[in-house]
Formats: C-alpha cells, sequence, structure tokens
C-alpha cells in the first residue's frame, strides 16, 4: 500500500530562517496524525508544502504516490483542506460558498453535507460577511468533511470554535476514521491530539524531534502541580517523578510524571492547605523537556 | 471625561498619520503639474501672438470649456495655470477624497482594526468624528506641499504668482478633496462595505461632474455651477478673480457631511449600515462552478460600473466634439499647430481623436483594476481554495487574463459606441465604423497595462498596485505634461498613450496597436511562467 503521505528531506528556506529542515515523514493510509508544536515550528508552512501552495527548498513530497509539485491536480482530487486563518468571499453566502467549494473539488456526498450543517449548526442563507470566525471555520470544516475525501489535511481546524462545535468536530472525525480516512491534525491543543489521534509527531524549529504513538509518548504528560501550605513548605526534591521544583513563600510549584501517589503522601503529611492541578500546556511541556537540550545545542 | 487627550485622541493620530502618508504621492503629483503647467506655458508660449493664437483655439471653445472647465485670461502664465491645474486636479482630488475617506472609515471598520481601537476608550460617535478630523491630514499635507511648490515657481519672473495667490491656489486644488473625503465619511455610515461606500461616492463625483461640465458648456446655464461641488471649485478662480464667497458653500458641505456622518456613526451598531443590508439571501449558484465563473460573478458590477463611466464619459465627448472641433478648425494657427496629427477633415475628428486620451486612460485603470483584483484574491487567502482542489494555477492565470483582455475590449467597444451616439446626435457626421474602430484601439494601452499587471503578478506579486497603476499614472502626467513642456521623446516614449494615434482624428495604427498588444500578450505568457514557480504569497 503507497502511503497517504510521504516528504522526504522536505525543507524550506525563508531567508535565513530554516521554516522547515529536512522532513522526513511517512503516514499509512487509514491513520489518523497528530502533528504537535509550538507557534512557529513549520506545521503550517509543512501543510502548505504538501499541497503545492509554497515551493520547497529542498526535498520533497507525495500524497499517495503523486508528487505534490508535479501533480497538484491529481493529488488534489483525494485530498481535503482546512486552514486555521479561514478567510471566504464577503459577499457569497455559506450555501453558495459550499456549492463552489463542491464544484470546485469535484467529489461531494450531498446528503453528508446537510447532516454537517445541521451537525455544526450554521445558517447558510447568511452572507459570509456577516459570519463571526468561528462561523467562518465551520464553513471550512463542512466544505472539506463533505468530499469525504481520502486524506484529511486539518491545521488549527478547531480555532474559533465553541466547545460544543469541538465535540462535532471531534465526532465528524470519528467518522473519517471509521470509513478509513487518513487524517493528518496539527493542533497546539493536546487533550484533542490525544482523543484523536493513533501517532504524534512533534516538529520544534523545523525539525521533528519526536515522533510515536500516544502510549510511547505517554512520559511526556506530566501534570502541574500547585500545593499552598498554612505552615512550612517540605522539601520535594527527592519524591518520586517530581521535578521542576519551584518555591514562592508558602506556595509551592512542581510538575510530576508517572504516579502522583508519592507526591501526595508527602503534600498531605506537611499539612496542604490547598491543591490545584491541571495537565501542562504544550509550550510548558516544551520548555520542561526540551528547553535545557536547546539551550545545551544553541549554547 | 478624566482621560487624558493623548489617550483620547488615539483615533485621531492614527487616520491623520495614514491620511497624511497617502497625501505623499498626491502632493508630490499636484506640485509637479501646476509647476510644469506654469513653466512650461512660460517657455512655450513667449510673445503676445502666440498667447494670442492659444487664446482663439481654447478661450472660447464650448467642448473645451466643458471638459476642463471655462477658461479666463488663458493670454497669461496665471490664468493657464489657473485652468489647468483646476480643471484636472480638483477632479483628481476628489477621486482621491473618496477613497480616502472610505477607505479609513469602512475599510477599516471592514478589516476589524476600528473595533480594535474602540475597545473601551472611547463611544463610537467620539471616534468617528476623530477619524473624520483626522482625514483632513491628507488634503492638508498636500495643500502645504502645493502652496510652497507654487510659490516657489511663481518667484520666477516668467510665471510671476504671488506667494498669496499661490496659496489660494493651493487651497482651491485641496477643497474637493475635502468636500468628497466628508463624503465618503458620510457613504461609509450609509453602506455597509467599503466597495458599495466608494461606489456611492464615486457616484457623487460622477454627477458633480457632469453638472459642473453641462453648466461650462452654455453660457446660459452658468447658474448651475453653483449646483455642483466641483462648479464651486471653478467659481473659487483663485488667480484671475478670487471669489471667496465660493468657500462658503464648499466648508457648509464639508461640515454637513461630516456632522451627519458622526451623528449617524453613534446611531448604528460596529459593522452595520445605515441603509438596509441585505444580510442573507436564497444561493444563486449559476456561475459558480469554476473559476471562470467565480471571477465573472464577483466582479461584474464593478465592471458594470466601470462600463457605464467609460460610456458616459465618451457620449459627453462625443456630444461637444463638433462644437469643441469647429472652434479648433476656425482658426488657422490651431490648424497648423494640430497639423502633426495628420490631415484629418473634420474638426469633430480631431477634437474627438484629442479627448480619446482620457478615455484611453480610464481603459488602463480597468485593466489595472482588473489585475489588482487578481492579486487581492491571492493576498486575502481566497485564491487557496481554488489551488488546493482541482484549479490549476495556469488555468486560473489564464482565466484572469482572458477577462480582462475581454474586460478591456467592451470598455473600447462601448467607448466607440457612446462617442458615436454623443456626436451623431449634433450631426457630426463620422461614421459609425471609424468610431467603434477608434475605441477599440483605445484597449491597446489596455492591454499592455495588462500585461505588465500579469508580469507583476508573476514574479513580483506584492509590487503590482504600485507597478500598475503607477504606470497608468506616469504615461497620463506625461501625455498630460509633455507636450507643454516639450519633453525629449526618449521620455514621451515610457508613456503607453504616446503610442496611440490620435483616432479617430487619424486612423488607427493597427501595426504599432499590434507591437503593443503583443508586448502585452508576451507580459501575460511571462507572469504566467512566473507564477507556476513561485508560492503563493499573502499580504
Ligand atoms: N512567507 C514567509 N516568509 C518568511 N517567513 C515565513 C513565511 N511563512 C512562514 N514563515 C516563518 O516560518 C516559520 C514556520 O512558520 P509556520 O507558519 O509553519 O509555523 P506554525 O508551526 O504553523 O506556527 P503556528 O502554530 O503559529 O501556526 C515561522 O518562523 C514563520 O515566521
Ligand atoms: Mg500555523
Amino acid at each position: 500500500m503507497t502511503a497517504a503521505i510521504s516528504c522526504s528531506g522536505l525543507s524550506k528556506r525563508y531567508g535565513e530562517l530554516d521554516a522547515l529542515a529536512g522532513l522526513d515523514l511517512e503516514i499509512a493510509e487509514g491513520e489518523v496524525y497528530g502533528y504537535l508544536g509550538p507557534n512557529g515550528a513549520g506545521k503550517t508552512t509543512t501543510i502548505r508544502l504538501l499541497l503545492g501552495l509554497i515551493r520547497p527548498t529542498s526535498g520533497s513530497a507525495r500524497l499517495f504516490g503523486l508528487d505534490c509539485q508535479r501533480e497538484p491536480v491529481a493529488a488534489h482530487r483525494r485530498v481535503a483542506y482546512v486552514s486555521g486563518e479561514t478567510n471566504l468571499w464577503p459577499s457569497l453566502t455559506g450555501a453558495e460558498t459550499l456549492h463552489l467549494l463542491g464544484r470546485v473539488h469535484g467529489q461531494l456526498d450531498e446528503s453528508y453535507r446537510d447532516e454537517l450543517i445541521s451537525r455544526f449548526d450554521l445558517d447558510p442563507s447568511r452572507k459570509v460577511r456577516t459570519y463571526s470566525k468561528g462561523n467562518r471555520q465551520k464553513v471550512s470544516l463542512i466544505a472539506a468533511l463533505m468530499t469525504r475525501a481520502d486524506l484529511l489535511l486539518l491545521d488549527e481546524p478547531t480555532s474559533g470554535l465553541d466547545p460544543l462545535m469541538e465535540q462535532a468536530f471531534r465526532h465528524s472525525v470519528h467518522e473519517a476514521r471509521e470509513r478509513g480516512q487518513t487524517v493528518f491534525l496539527s493542533s497546539h491543543i493536546l487533550s484533542e491530539v490525544e482523543a484523536l489521534c493513533d501517532r504524534v509527531g512533534i516538529l520544534r524549529a523545523g525539525a521533528l524531534i519526536e515522533e510515536g504513538t500516544l502510549a510511547e509518548m505517554r512520559h511526556l504528560s506530566a501534570l502541574s502541580v500547585e500545593a499552598t501550605f498554612d505552615g512550612a513548605v517540605p522539601d520535594l526534591s527527592g519524591v518520586g517523578g517530581v521535578s521542576a521544583v519551584e518555591v514562592v513563600g508558602s506556595v509551592v510549584r512542581c510538575q510530576v510524571r508517572g504516579s502522583i501517589e508519592p507526591l501526595l503522601k508527602v503534600l498531605a503529611a506537611a499539612g496542604v492547605r490547598e491543591l490545584l492541578s491541571r495537565e501542562p500546556s504544550l509550550e510548558e511541556l516544551f520548555l520542561a523537556r526540551y528547553g535545557a537540550q536547546s539551550a545545551a545545542t544553541d549554547g | 471625561m478624566a482621560e487624558p487627550l493623548g489617550a483620547r485622541a488615539v483615533v485621531l493620530r492614527l487616520t491623520a498619520r495614514r491620511a497624511g502618508r497617502s497625501a505623499g504621492v498626491w502632493a508630490y503629483a499636484f506640485s509637479l503639474f501646476v509647476g510644469s503647467s506654469a513653466l512650461g506655458y512660460a517657455a512655450t508660449y513667449k510673445t503676445a501672438a502666440q498667447r494670442r493664437q492659444l487664446v482663439t483655439t481654447f478661450g472660447n471653445n464650448a467642448g473645451v470649456d466643458a471638459l476642463i472647465g471655462r477658461a479666463h485670461d488663458i493670454s497669461t502664465v496665471a490664468g493657464f495655470t489657473e485652468w489647468r491645474s483646476l480643471g484636472i486636479l480638483s477632479l483628481v482630488g476628489a477621486i482621491w477624497g473618496v477613497l480616502l475617506g472610505t477607505r479609513l472609515l469602512r475599510g477599516e471598520e471592514d478589516a476589524g482594526r476600528f473595533e480594535l481601537v474602540l475597545v473601551g476608550r472611547t463611544s463610537r460617535g467620539g471616534a468617528t468624528a476623530q477619524a473624520v478630523a483626522g482625514l483632513a491630514a491628507g488634503p492638508l499635507v498636500v495643500f502645504v506641499v502645493t502652496a510652497v511648490a507654487t510659490a516657489v515657481v511663481g518667484h520666477d519672473s516668467s510665471v510671476a504668482i504671488g506667494a498669496g495667490t499661490a496659496t489660494f491656489l493651493a487651497l482651491a486644488l485641496v477643497v474637493s478633496a475635502v468636500m468628497f473625503a466628508a463624503l465618503g465619511a458620510l457613504t461609509s455610515q450609509l453602506c455597509p462595505t467599503r466597495r458599495r461606500a466608494a461606489a456611492y461616492g464615486g457616484a457623487a463625483v460622477g454627477i458633480s461632474f457632469v453638472i459642473r461640465m453641462v453648466a461650462d458648456a452654455d453660457p446660459h446655464l452658468g447658474w448651475l455651477r453653483w449646483a455642483s461641488p466641483l462648479g464651486w471649485v471653478e467659481q473659487l478662480r483663485p488667480v484671475t478673480a478670487p471669489d471667496g464667497w465660493a468657500l462658503a458653500p464648499v466648508a457648509l458641505l464639508s461640515l454637513a457631511a461630516a456632522g451627519l456622518a458622526v451623528a449617524l456613526a453613534s446611531r448604528r451598531d460596529l459593522g452595520a449600515s445605515i441603509l438596509p443590508d441585505r444580510t442573507a439571501a436564497a444561493a444563486r449558484t449559476g456561475l459558480l462552478g469554476g473559476p471562470a465563473g467565480l471571477v465573472v460573478r464577483l466582479g461584474r458590477s464593478g465592471v458594470a460600473a466601470w462600463a457605464l463611466a467609460v460610456g458616459g464619459l465618451a457620449l459627453i465627448v462625443g456630444f461637444i466634439a463638433k462644437a469643441g472641433g469647429s472652434a479648433i478648425t476656425d482658426s488657422p494657427a490651431a490648424r497648423r499647430a494640430f497639423a502633426r496629427l495628420g490631415d484629418t477633415g473634420t474638426g469633430t475628428r480631431l477634437f474627438l481623436g484629442l479627448t480619446f486620451l482620457l478615455v484611453a486612460a480610464l481603459l488602463s485603470l480597468v485593466a489595472a483594476g482588473q489585475i489588482s483584483a487578481a492579486r487581492s484574491s491571492e493576498s486575502d487567502g481566497l485564491l487557496e481554495h481554488l489551488l488546493v482542489r482541482s484549479t490549476r494555477r495556469s488555468t486560473w492565470f489564464l482565466v484572469v487574463a482572458a477577462l480582462g483582455v475581454a474586460v478591456v475590449l467592451t470598455c473600447g467597444l462601448v467607448a466607440g459606441t457612446a462617442a458615436w451616439l454623443g456626436q451623431a446626435s449634433q450631426h457630426g457626421g463620422v461614421p459609425y465604423g471609424v468610431m467603434v474602430n477608434a475605441g477599440l484601439s483605445l484597449a491597446a494601452p489596455g492591454i499592455f497595462v495588462l500585461g505588465l499587471g500579469a508580469l507583476a503578478l508573476g514574479v513580483l506579486p506584492r509590487g503590482v498596485d504600485f507597478i500598475t497603476y503607477g504606470f497608468v499614472g506616469w504615461s497620463f502626467l506625461l501625455e498630460f505634461i509633455g507636450g507643454i513642456i516639450g519633453l525629449n521623446h526618449w521620455i514621451l516614449d515610457t508613456s503607453v498613450f504616446h503610442q496611440l494615434a490620435t483616432a479617430p482624428a487619424v486612423s488607427p495604427d493597427w501595426a504599432t496597436n499590434g507591437v503593443v498588444m503583443g508586448l502585452g500578450a508576451l507580459g501575460i505568457a511571462l507572469g504566467m511562467l512566473g507564477f507556476l514557480r513561485r508560492d503563493l504569497r499573502g499580504a
């Protein structure tokens, strides 16, 4: 079976800046792949290269075995794309936009389109000019999903969507996976990627620094803990799984990997008054996990 | 309000800075135009006899009066400078004013920037008042620069225009920009989009131009001048017979339009309009099947407006052609002066040939607009919706170029037909075939501009507007002032209009036109090669 996406040595340089540096990527048909990375990592650059909207400085990319630069139209017939910054023609209505995009794509499941319109609660009779950002994003999502394309290239597709619509989006991605469609999902949102993806790649400064299944990546999902004490703050440096300890007055912050039990025991014994814990943001993870590493290589 | 002035005036300062920046190029063009008119006249018409000849040609010519305005005292440098610069620049200023007012009010609001500045700072009415006041910075910059430049040129003994007169002339030259910028601010409140606001403002310019034209064409209708903002500007006569009273309606209109704009702004929601706006509509999908249909659907109303403007201008030019032409042919001196155009038979043809330059310039603007719209669809991220689907880059590019050519040719046909109708109503006697041939020949520079724009789109996309509009402006300026100051032909040759034979005064030179259009086609081909190889680029 040919891979849905395969890149070899794919690079894009803007002046002095390596937006993407020698990316090798192989995504099988039917996979749901999460593409993570902080701002400016090169996620959008990768997707625009795959679509032939920009030219690589070196390297090449194929979609279903078709070269992205030389046979873009043949490749595009099997692809649907959603960008995070959706601009649409202000004078057209939502329905007209969907009609146009469907016709230009060439492939369209009309009954599924209607289902999506009601699922995403879109009023298609209104002009795009009057749509909010979230509504424009919905049009773009519906336009991509309604094609039932073999490969969905989604670049931060849920930006601007409220939590209810985020649910509708996840539902639609599950449907796509069940039908055997391939999904390439670029995102900032760790929970979204965790809920949807089989495999995850992490991009940083144009290079893929980590790739694997979610189980393999578990070690990344540390928990941030913040505890407030009435009395003295206990010493947490020796506790199992705890790192990045930081003390400010009677408050201590730290990160925990693996089981939280050893930490809880120490905190309880020291008389903790208030305890907050949350999943760290992707940025925090990067800082904790890779900050030191990049400082070492840069310096 | 307790807030310090600096914080409250943020909209004022932002708008003033942007208006002032866009005024730079106009200040330069206005100064250049006034200065070259004065110096060119002084250098070309040295003797009293030469000046008398000019007066017999233009001094009492209904056609020319209608087009540029009444000529007074054009046997003097000052009179000629007033006539020529006021006639052309007040119209240019009016168009600029509309674009400025609608861009900095409705355009900012459309783009969501107004919202950002507004947050928690000041009321909508207050912010609009600041923005309207900030607009004034544009005309102010043009006024100051032009006044200084005119005074400097006036210092030359051959010109002899005093500083006070120079100041009043500069003021007269910018008041149309002030009035129409205020009107632009007003239509920005009335209309839901910048485009529509600009179209309404443009219609106001067109109507006042036509009223002014009619008033100047017939001495009995002179009072009509008071019914047109552009007529008031003419009535100022800053150099030959200064009439400060004409400033009264100018100030009244500017203040009323600005005040109304502020009042209306505080009565509507951000992003909404005073005139009813259809926010929803039944789907009309007839043209929405592919790139060609889409370009037609999005561009048709704009093209129709342009065709109307071109047709309207050609109709009026045709209408006054016989009267204008007879004045030229009656004067042996003028006949001799225009002899280089070839023996033409009738004055009507001669007049049409000379004034069709204006129409050719309009057609070139139409062409530039087509490419500019194509570039916007790329920079706004709309084109990529097509290119990530089954539209080829080459298909889209050729669609844009082919439709552009079709639009320019259609406008040329409209111009020829309308001018024929106009002159036929006055029994001008020019056959339809001749007029259509002449009209179509005006498309040649348009197609050249289209090719230049396509080339820019392919290899230098961010420079498209600068290159195309800049080139049209340059060519037009050269044609208009080059004749007076006797520019070297190498420079004149860089104007695409200079290559145009003055049809229908002489028969169009289709060999030269073929070369010009061939260069346009070459530009399109090279532009496409570039476009196939480059990255899509945002603003
Ligand atoms: N046209 C361009 N010219 C110059 N630099 C660019 C251009 N496009 C992108 N870049 C740079 O390339 C790098 C990668 O950008 P890219 O948009 O791919 O990041 P991203 O991972 O999508 O980030 P985000 O999460 O913010 O969307 C950034 O440093 C960006 O500034
Ligand atoms: Mg991005």
